[in-house]
């Protein structure tokens, strides 16, 4: 009976040490329960960012740059807050931010329904609120700041329209359905690129969730079964990357188009090494600089309500160069 | 007691794949009588029982009860017939308590339908109490030993208002006291006019207490006679088809020096000043009632539960026995009470329970010897006449008489020089009894020793050259082959 | 009798193969690209990973445990070998330390269910949350990129057969000859079977567990090497769920869920049977929602079909030998 209640103690401490441990490491990381600080600023506005969960990459690297650009501004401190990827705590966290009494509260939607009336309660009780990535749409006294996920496909859409060949024969690899920016990326390319192209022909599409090994398996099978493939349209780019692993330097295959979005450090090199066609940036550094200038502009009073968009900026053969450097002066690419 | 039939089979046939379990079976019980069935292992009483009992539905044949014909699709609809019966081989949940399985079924509930476990509790203490039973009520089932719960199934159909209740080798791990209560409760409900199906191996118990005696063999009915119209000797002749002699193998063997002398053996709070010699050849029982300790103390010195202090000696040297794999290598073997809880492992073969304890035997030298498996175990299995279609076939779909020379195997494998039994012949056909005894006193004639512990006192008066009884933990008492008495030995054990 | 006894002895034995058959002939006429060689190498590399996952599952549920973090493990194992690698560029070093990475996990897994007596499932389950934040600390949330001559372990070919399959080829004679020509392997089937029987009978119950679960550990660390290179990344989100495909694979290739009943073969054949499944409606473009019913429904046919082909096993045998002399003369009063 002991034993038991060790082990039990035990493995209630290991599932503890996730709470505490997990996330994108440093000194800002945090549960939903207890905030991390800063270095203590002088009196300033109190911010809280609640993302919608720290495992996925993109999620990752946007509270990562969040925490740095906060650090360039004397007058706001920040805290982190994880939303695990469940509705249920991220909607507690903002509750919690809300008895904290933030000047501010940031929230990055696990699911834009779920979080809208806790949002609401936010503006409420008098606080700034703003949604980001992907922002909630319509609610009375909140700002937000987003990439367009529909211009973000466009730009690759409009790109191909030129590049792809006559009656070719592509497939589409899709994010997780019901995904709202999945969604609105398959709906660009569907409006910008297949209705003005009735000659391409879809000969496979699947959902690999974002992620690139499902990518990679359906690729292998889509090889076997459809033999030429001219294009791969993936919705993000770890997906592009996957099935590219597939099919890159193959005989048939060195001239397939590919193309993603994100502009993530892997998608970059593959376009510098002339593998992949395009990617549209979803840069994290640009949001972020965008998140906390409109939060200091509605905190000092400077405006009352913002609602913008990062660019959505279309990376080719012909940028890539520049874009590289960037990454690697913020350490995101090594050599 | 009337010559009223309560239940009567006409014509039951059933069989199973490859098999024909039940042959034209024509079968009656009187209202208020004790019907006893006897036949060997896999003679068909189990079978019938169970279609009476609607586990199983005959492939042909009625059933009558008060001369109404019958459908019995499920025990539940055999309880609603006023049908109970307690089963040879005890189905239990370990974790269950007390209360828990006294009260399966028809756990009390208050208006809303919830279990009223207050209520519970104070009907679960008065019968405990009226039928001094020396358990908690939040006890778990793990916790008391076979004995104890076959006593609790028993007294639990009694008490469950039955009109027909079959009661499957009911004394087989029950000490002679309690088949007495239990005697006396049979002489109650018969005068309340409840029929009982008595299934026993002991004739003598039989005998005891049966109106009317039905034997069973391969199938078939072959003789149903009021009890006082036969012989202990008729009856034998019946299940087996041929006449058997000698009950008790018992013969003289020269005795040897000691090869296991145990000091001083203690364990908290289960024995305690446990001090008992076994010589070479010699075949050593240990009586008491349930609770008394024996089996604890056999597991302790097998090396299955530890001991607080106390010395033991294997051929003069002391030795550690902190694991089975000590017990083995001083090559010292026990056979557990409980074969399906530490005996047997239901889903393999045969040969592999049969092997388990020599794996290094035929693992060498980077492969599997399986030819050399097949060959040792079979070898064995001859030798002791293990009755199974083939070497892979599953120990579960063994009778338990076969399972239990299968276990034997497993343990003379190993050659040992100690070999204790616990319960080794509980619910086990005549024949197969014979066996056991047979190997017991092959082992004396070859200078080993065995141990046994049995709730049978004829058998341990009829096999042993001396017996230990044991009351409370403490061995109370020591008697020599010529004064073996069921009545010292009782003294003893109380 | 006998005939008939023979006949059911064979079809339970070989019910999983049956199967498998079966359905390689239906997919080869559902698709005439079902099997090519290139389709058939790359089902077969697809399953690699799975597969020996699979046999780590087997060897645990055989003896009456499971894993619910090998997909966790997988990952943090993966990610560290991958780091190492970039780190010292020793392919075999980074290879042992998956090894190390996931013995070590296996171990703690093991002491949590031996010493201190925690359910295998909760033990595991907790692993399996501890394993995969720590992937994620060390990562920073962020995939690791540019793997260089790592990708050979998943990506390059011997003689012309892609590595993975070769991994597990070897992978699964060296789990067949433990489970059918050591004792070890045998013990695991008495404990899985009945683990009271197995210590009462002089097994040291421990000892084994404490190895089964170092043998996963093994099993897991490799798969984390085959995993990372495949996909030339370090992801520290990959592989999730890969656990629950092992033990599917493990099941419906006949494995008992209760303990002390399974076969090398079988999980090979089960883990084909689901992986064929999976190629064939990505050849012939099933949509995804009907893909994941048509799984789990054949999944549970298999299983059904699995048990009722064992359970003639489980009757009692009731009549062995020649009925007797009935015969005898009486003498009634």
């Amino acid at each position: 009976m002991k034993k038991r209640l060790i082990a039990m103690g035990l493995t209630a401490i290991m599932a503890m040490s996730l709470l505490v441990g997990c996330g994108s490491g440093g000194s800002n990381n945090t549960s939903s329960e207890t905030p991390a600080k800063d270095e203590t600023k002088k009196s300033g506005y109190r911010v809280a960012y609640i993302a919608r969960a720290q495992s996925d990459s993109f999620a990752a690297w946007l509270a990562n740059e969040i925490m740095a650009e906060a650090g360039e501004y004397d007058d706001i401190t920040l805290d982190v807050f994880d939303g695990q990827a469940d509705d249920e705590k991220e909607n507690t966290a903002i509750e919690n931010a809300i008895s904290s009494k933030y000047d501010a509260i940031i929230v990055q939607p696990n699911n834009g329904e779920a979080q809208r009336p806790y949002v609401e309660k936010v503006v409420q009780n008098g606080i700034i609120a703003i949604t980001t990535n992907a922002r909630i749409d319509g609610i009375e006294g909140a700002s937000s700041v987003d990439a367009d996920p529909y211009k973000q496909a466009a730009v690759n859409a409009t790109l191909a329209l030129e590049q792809i060949p006559e009656n070719a024969r592509v497939v589409v690899l899709n994010g997780p359905s019901g995904n709202f920016h999945a969604d609105e990326r398959r709906k660009a390319w569907q409006a910008e690129f297949f209705d003005k192209r009735p000659d391409v022909k879809i000969v496979a599409e699947d959902f690999a969730n974002w992620n690139k090994d499902e990518a990679m398996a359906l690729m292998e099978d889509w090889v076997i079964a459809h033999g030429e493939i001219d294009a791969i349209i993936s919705m993000n780019d770890n997906m592009a990357a996957g099935a590219l692993e597939v099919v890159a330097g193959k005989p048939g295959y060195e001239d397939i188009f590919v193309y993603g979005v994100d502009g993530t450090a892997e998608a970059l090199l593959l376009i510098q090494e002339g593998k992949m066609t395009a990617t549209c940036l979803q840069s994290a550094i640009d949001l972020s600089e965008l998140i906390l200038d409109t939060a200091h502009r509605l905190l000092t009073g400077e405006e009352k309500q913002i609602d913008t968009d990062i660019a959505a900026p279309l990376i080719t053969k012909d940028n890539v160069d520049e874009y590289i450097k960037i990454y690697k002066e913020r350490g995101l690419i090594t050599e | 007691m009337s010559q009223e039939i309560k239940l009567r089979v006409s014509n039951i046939e059933k069989s199973f794949p490859g098999v024909k379990a039940l042959d034209k079976i024509d079968f009656s019980v009187r209202k208020g009588t004790v019907h006893a069935l006897c036949g060997e292992n896999g003679a068909g009483k189990s079978t019938l029982m169970k279609i009476i009992n609607g586990i199983y539905k005959p492939d042909a044949g009625q059933i009558f009860i008060d001369e109404k014909p019958v459908k019995i699709q499920n025990p539940i609809q055999a309880a609603s017939y006023g049908i109970a019966m307690i089963a040879q081989e005890l189905n239990y949940v370990p974790e269950m308590s007390v209360e828990e399985n006294l009260f399966l079924g028809r756990l009390p509930t208050n208006k809303f339908g919830k279990v009223d476990w207050k209520k519970l509790r104070r009907d679960t203490i008065k019968f405990l109490k009226d039928e001094d039973l020396p358990y908690e009520p939040d006890q778990k089932l793990k916790t008391l030993t076979v004995s104890d719960i076959q006593m609790l199934e028993i007294i639990k159909a009694i008490s469950n208002n039955a009109s027909i209740i079959v009661m499957d080798e009911p004394t087989s791990a029950i000490t002679q006291r309690e088949v007495e209560k239990l005697f006396e409760k049979i002489a109650m409900l018969k005068k309340k006019g409840v029929s009982i199906i008595y299934i026993s191996h002991k004739l003598d118990e039989v005998f005891q207490i049966a109106d009317d005696i039905t034997v069973f063999r391969d199938g078939t009915v072959v003789a149903s006679h009021p009890a006082k119209d036969l012989t202990m000797d008729d009856v034998i002749a019946l299940m087996v088809g041929r006449k058997i002699t000698n009950v008790y193998p018992k013969e003289e063997c020269p005795i040897g020096e000691n090869i296991l002398e145990v000091e001083n053996l203690y364990s908290k709070g289960v024995f305690k000043d446990i001090h008992f010699h076994v010589k070479k050849g010699e075949i050593i029982g240990f009586a008491g009632l349930v609770g008394a300790g024996r089996t604890e103390l056999m597991r302790s010195l097998f090396g299955l539960d530890p001991i607080t202090s106390g010395k033991i000696k294997i051929h003069g040297k002391e030795v550690k026995i902190e694991s089975v794999h000590d017990s083995i290598a001083n090559k010292m073997v026990m056979l557990s009470e409980d074969r399906r809880r530490y005996g047997i492992i239901p889903v393999r073969s045969v040969m592999e329970n049969a092997s388990i304890s020599s794996l290094q035997k035929f693992f060498y030298g980077g492969y599997w010897h399986s030819k050399q498996e097949k060959e040792m175990v079979g070898n064995y299995f001859k030798k002791m006449n293990v009755k199974t279609p083939t070497l892979e076939t599953t120990i579960q779909s063994l009778s338990g008489g076969n399972q239990q020379k299968v276990l034997l195997a497993k343990w003379m494998l190993l050659e040992p020089d100690i070999l204790i039994l616990d319960e080794p012949t509980r619910g086990i056909d005549v024949g197969a009894k014979f066996e056991i005894y047979k190997l017991m006193t092959d082992m004396a004639k070859q200078g080993k020793s065995v141990i046994m512990i049995s709730s049978e006192l004829p058998e341990l008066i009829g096999m042993c050259d001396r017996i230990y009884v044991m009351n409370k933990g403490r061995i109370t008492g020591e008697l020599q082959r010529d004064e073996f008495t069921q009545e010292k030995i009782m003294k003893f054990a109380t | 009798m006998v005939e008939k006894f023979k006949k059911s002895k064979i079809m339970e034995k070989y019910s999983i193969f049956i199967v498998l058959i079966f359905m390689v002939v239906i997919c080869s006429l559902l698709d005439k690209n079902f099997l090519t060689k290139n389709n058939l190498t790359n089902v077969a590399r697809q399953l690699a990973v799975g597969t020996i996952l699979a046999y780590g599952e087997m060897i645990l549920i055989i003896s009456g445990m499971l894993d619910l973090s090998a997909g966790s493990v997988l990952a943090l194992a993966g990610v560290l070998s991958v780091s190492f690698y970039k780190a010292t560029g020793s392919l075999i070093g980074a290879f042992l330390i998956a090894i190390l990475v996931a013995v070590i996990c296996n171990l703690i897994n093991a002491v949590m269910i031996t010493n201190f007596k925690a359910p295998p499932f909760i033990a595991t389950l907790a692993m399996m949350t501890v394993a995969r934040g720590a992937a994620l600390l060390y990562t920073k949330g962020q995939n690791i990129l540019q793997l260089g001559k790592y990708v050979v372990f998943g990506q390059g070919d011997i003689l012309g057969i892609p590595t993975p399959i070769i991994f597990l080829a070897v992978i699964t004679v060296i789990i067949y000859y433990l489970l059918r020509h050591t004792a070890l392997g045998r013990s695991l089937y008495a404990i899985g079977g009945n683990e009271e029987a197995s210590i009462a009978s002089g097994i040291n119950v421990k000892l084994v567990k404490y190895k089964v679960f170092i043998i996963n550990g093994i099993l897991v660390g490799i798969a984390g090497v085959l995993f990372m290179s495949r996909v030339n990344a370090g992801l520290p989100n990959g592989a999730v769920g890969y656990e629950m495909e092992g033990l599917t694979a493990a099941i419906v290739g006949g494995t008992s869920f209760s303990g002390g009943i399974g076969t090398t073969m079988g999980t090979l054949a089960g883990s084909f049977i689901i992986g064929s499944l999976n190629n064939i409606m990505n050849l012939t473009g099933v949509d995804s929602y009907v893909q994941q019913i048509v799984k789990g429904a054949i999944i549970a046919l298999a299983v059904i079909w699995d048990i009722r082909s064992k359970s003639k096993k489980t009757s009692k045998v009731i009549l062995v030998e020649e009925k007797q002399d009935k015969q005898l003369n009486l003498n009634l009063n």
